[in-house]
């Protein structure tokens, strides 16, 4: 079996276990585990099927059916795809543990989450413009529907509403875009996008709609502010899969576009890339750190995250621009590198959370506390992936910020100036945002799990199910072999960056090291890094087993000093007052949020208000046709009923009085 | 040079830093008593202190989980590998193999990350203050550091110690104004990140009680102090070995070995010295007034930032 049929047999079994939720009737257990163990196969299909494409190369395009005029339904894989569907699936194996032991998937969340894996599988791999397009849209919808899961709570709809709104604000500037393409190719094959010629100007309209549109779904600053409520609002393994999975497809579309498709012509395309990148980057980091709600907080992080990850994207784009080939493969492999890296972190991090939302029963950090001490395997995933999304060598964000710094150095050694002057201004930028990310995560772990229990509930809490756990060791599993076994994995998607960009292939890595192309400019070991500090290790303990036996045993639990008075919980520094010295220090930044916000929030506002003229509109019809004839049966209904006085003598009197009606008309007419 | 010539500088850098740090932390300490006419402490008074706490009990929060326990252990490891892959006996980084200077830059954050989580961990007042006011100056400075970092390395052509070492000794990087003013930068940063006055806002021993370190007692304290003192030499060594390797080996020899220690030594206790007078003879600085001070160092770097671009 081919790459591209265990692809197909991976979105097959998502569907039927998407029908399964559907239709069993015994809501509960059993149909969780059965829901959760089909998208756990489907998932491992699905990565068998990455895995296979990866190493194949090229492989065949899968014809499904043709509709009249927009082209053949085809699926392929090249390495971009590949590369996505891995990380999907990838992913989805963690969430697919996940949800068989969350009450939070009831029949509808287990429904629309394997439609919502399939839909996204279909959009990475599909290469027709319409269809992408439906399925672009179906993954929208789907995700809408696990947004507003919750009925009846009012903040759940408005959250889904406005994340509609600008999901769909976004499709409409790709419809735009790839109906210019379709207009020009006469078809919506993309084989035949990337032969059509366009002008400049075209090309660059093109540019700025698939960038605008794709990168509102990628929830870049400034088209950011559905984000924190959307994720807010979902399940969390959901919440894990929107984060850290289909802010990605949104990268994947401008890349397949702007570089496969379109082909990068001008400069600035890669600059205003990077510049929405830096934006998002410190923005977002920022914007974290003043938010009490972990799963806010987190959103926020992703829009950081998705900053890092366009900064890479940016860089590589100027690099074809200024036709140096390594720079392009390595800003493409950084960006690709960090949303493998963030797929899998961010997902840890939602699950951890989520677990540590239900059992405080409050996702406001200030009111959490202590869990470390009550679930330490959660603490102990969700601390793994805080190091990771902080850059903490050796683990994998670090890496492929390491690949970030290096394609920023990179492009400072270019001859142009311009790239001169911006690359190490970006990677200073780069650092500012990442200094930022650790005091966030250093927040959220600080409020949530250490410190005293700030509620009853957070002082009775258990530790997560057996299956959730085995879930978040496999995230964290996936963060340790993506920063130590980089020389093995960065290879991979070197060659997938290469390879979609039609670039020649760029060494990246020999034995134990990762490097930029040249071993003279940089080299990282993860996995010597790793080895040393462990074996490093021994000498603190070495020299604190001195004096081991003059020693006095070490007492705990004693209360902390607080200058001689009673400890009292409140004393310890909570999650609100952690940020408050940068709040102060920074509040420029803060200041240019509400600036930011003020276009944006007009936007939502004329959504609003469009809705209501929809809501006004929608009516006509009824108002002036429908209701007068309503209103005319009814006053006729209750002439009529005057005739009704229940006697039957009078009834009598009617049917005796129709008769003689009838008789005069017969008669009377027949001239009697 | 062959591995087992690398293999033996880095343990030989390793040991030095990690046995010496307390005595040049002693001589901070006696060069402040002086500054204040005080007598002041012996020299070795560091030493002492560090094996009187590890024979004491120890004492641990209610609150505290393993993170508060182990962190000593951590920043301590850290440091020795960052111990390891610095370039200041020789002009090549015995550990080059395992990384460059941004891992470098990235290793200083590790111990920073922990204490900031033990101080929380711990439950106590002192030791979160400390943890966030820690934090906020890595944000002022990092920033400052990586430019820095990245003029360095744009001049030497890479961002691998040896080669920026070896480089900067042999006068193949040219001293250029750029040069000077990333240097000065660089010393800035180090000033600042080895939590001296006016900048010792996280372990504050007036005000915070040494913020994150407050609850930690006996072994672990010895051990979290210890790996402190070897922070701030291993800071001064990066300085030393990446903008003053004047003295290091280029080649393997015992008696070059012994040249490099002394001028090593030399060059470390000038670096003191500076401090220590520059320290003593700063008032406090109330901590929100900490981000003005740092901009003296931004301004700095992007000076000669300036400066590379336009090849001065």
């Amino acid at each position: 079996m081919g790459a591209i049929q265990l692809l197909l047999l991976s979105i097959l079994l998502f569907l039927a276990s998407a029908l399964i939720a559907l239709f069993w009737s015994i809501s509960g257990r059993a149909a969780r585990l059965l829901v959760g163990l089909l998208g756990l196969v489907a998932s491992l299909v699905g990565v068998a099927a990455a895995g296979l494409a990866l190493t194949a190369g090229v492989t065949p395009a899968l014809y499904m059916f043709q509709i009249e005029p927009f082209g053949w339904l085809k699926l392929e894989m090249d390495g971009l795809s590949a590369l996505l569907v891995g990380l999907i699936t990838l992913v989805g194996v963690g969430t697919s543990l996940y949800s068989i032991s969350t009450a939070q998937c009831q029949r509808m969340v287990g429904f629309f989450t394997p439609l919502f894996m399939a839909a996204m599988l279909v959009v990475v791999t599909v290469s027709n413009g319409f269809f992408f397009l439906v399925f672009w849209e179906l993954m929208t919808l789907v995700s809408y529907f696990l947004v507003i899961w919750e009925s009846g709570k009012e903040e759940s709809a408005r959250t889904g509403y406005l994340y509609m709104l600008v999901a769909h604000a976004g499709a409409a500037l790709l419809m735009v875009a790839f109906l210019v393409l379709f207009q020009k190719a006469d078809s919506f094959d993309f084989r035949l996008w990337r032969q059509t010629y366009l002008s400049p100007g075209l090309k660059n309209l093109v540019f700025l709609l698939v960038f605008v549109g794709f990168g509102a779904k990628a929830g870049m600053v400034p088209l950011h502010f559905w984000t924190p409520g959307t994720y807010r609002a979902a399940p969390d393994h959901v919440s894990a899969l929107m984060a850290g999975v289909m802010k990605k497809t949104a990268i994947y579309g401008i890349l397949r576009v702007c570089v496969d498709l379109l082909g990068v012509t001008s400069w600035w395309w890669g600059f205003t890339i990077l510049a929405f990148g830096v934006l998002s980057a410190v923005l977002g980091a920022f914007y974290a750190l003043a938010e009490r709600d972990i799963k806010r907080l987190l959103a926020y992080s992703s829009v950081e995250n998705v900053g890092i990850i366009l900064m890479g994207v940016g860089v590589g784009m100027l690099g074809i621009a200024v036709q140096q080939p390594v720079l392009a493969v390595l800003g493409f492999l950084a960006a690709l590198y960090h949303m493998l890296n963030h797929a899998f972190f961010k997902g840890l991090l939602f699950m951890g959370a989520g677990w540590a939302i239900n059992q405080s029963g409050t996702a406001d950090l200030n009111r959490m506390g202590g869990l470390a001490r009550r679930m330490p395997w959660t603490a102990f995933a969700f601390l793994v992936g805080a190091l990771a999304v902080s850059a903490i060598p050796p683990l994998n964000g670090f890496v492929s910020e390491w690949f970030t710094y290096q394609a920023f150095f990179t492009a400072s050694n270019t001859s142009a100036f311009v790239t001169r002057v911006f690359s190490p201004v970006c990677a200073v930028l780069l650092a500012f945002a990442g200094a930022f990310a650790v005091m966030v995560y250093i927040k959220a772990y600080g409020g949530a799990f250490t410190g005293p229990a700030r509620s009853r509930a957070a002082a009775s809490a258990q530790e997560a199910p057996g299956m959730m756990q085995v879930s978040m060791l496999y995230m964290v599993l996936g963060c340790l072999v993506l920063g130590i076994g980089a020389p093995l994995v960065a290879p991979w998607i070197a060659g997938a960056a290469a390879s979609f960009a039609r670039l020649p292939p760029v060494v990246v890595s020999n034995g134990w090291q990762v490097f930029p192309a040249e071993t003279a400019q940089a080299v990282l070991s993860p996995p010597l890094v790793l080895l040393l500090l462990a074996g490093l290790l021994v000498v603190p303990l070495a020299l604190g087993a001195l004096y081991a036996g003059s020693r006095v045993k070490t007492r705990s639990g004693v209360p902390p000093w607080t200058c001689g008075y009673g400890y009292d919980k409140s004393m310890s520094v909570s999650a609100s007052s952690f940020d408050q010295p940068v709040k102060v220090s920074f509040h420029p930044l803060y200041w240019v949020r509400t600036l930011v916000d003020r276009p944006f929030r007009a936007i939502t506002d004329f959504g609003h208000s469009a809705l209501g003229v929809i809501l006004r509109a929608e009516p006509v019809v009824e108002t002036v046709v429908t209701r007068p004839t309503a209103r005319l049966v009814e006053t006729a209904g209750q002439w009529i009923q005057a005739l009704q006085m229940g006697d039957i003598r009078v009834y009598c009197l009617y049917i005796i009085l129709t008769l003689a009606i009838l008789l005069l008309v017969i008669f009377g007419g027949s001239g009697l | 040079m062959t591995t087992v010539g690398l293999i033996s500088i880095g343990v030989l850098q390793a040991l030095i830093l990690l046995l010496a740090a307390p005595l040049f932390s002693g001589f901070a300490r006696v060069m402040r008593a002086k500054m204040h006419s005080r007598k002041g402490p012996p020299i070795r008074q560091n030493y002492l202190d560090i094996i009187k706490l590890m024979k004491r009990q120890e004492v641990i929060s209610e609150q505290a989980s393993w993170v508060f326990r182990a962190t000593p252990y951590i920043s301590m490891a850290a440091m020795l590998l960052v111990a390891l892959l610095v370039p200041f006996l020789a002009v090549v980084s015995p550990l080059g193999a395992a990384g460059d200077l941004i891992l470098v830059v990235y290793l200083f954050a590790l111990p920073r990350v922990f204490f900031s989580l033990a101080g929380l961990d711990s439950g106590s007042t002192f030791g979160g203050i400390g943890g966030r006011r820690e934090l906020l100056v890595a944000a002022l400075i990092e920033p400052i550091l990586l430019l820095v970092v990245f003029v360095l390395a744009l001049l030497a052509g890479s961002t691998n110690l040896g080669t920026i070492s070896s480089k900067v000794a042999t006068g193949e990087l040219p001293y250029t104004l750029a040069f000077w003013l990333s240097l000065a930068a660089f010393a800035f940063t180090t000033f600042v990140e080895m939590g001296k006055l006016p900048f010792d806002l996280g372990e504050a021993e007036q005000e915070l009680q040494e913020g994150p370190l407050t609850e930690y007692s006996g072994r672990s304290l010895a051990i979290a102090k210890w790996s402190i003192y070897l922070k701030q030499l291993v800071l001064v060594a990066l300085f030393l070995g990446l903008f003053l390797p004047f003295g290091s080996m280029t080649t393997l020899s015992p008696l070059g070995a012994l040249v490099s220690v002394l001028a090593f030594f030399v060059k470390a206790i000038l670096f003191y010295f500076v401090v220590a007078v520059l320290e003593n003879a700063m008032a406090r600085m109330r901590f929100m007034k900490v981000p003005a001070a740092t901009w003296l160092a931004l301004g700095a770097a992007v000076l000669s930032f300036v400066f590379y671009l336009a090849n001065i």
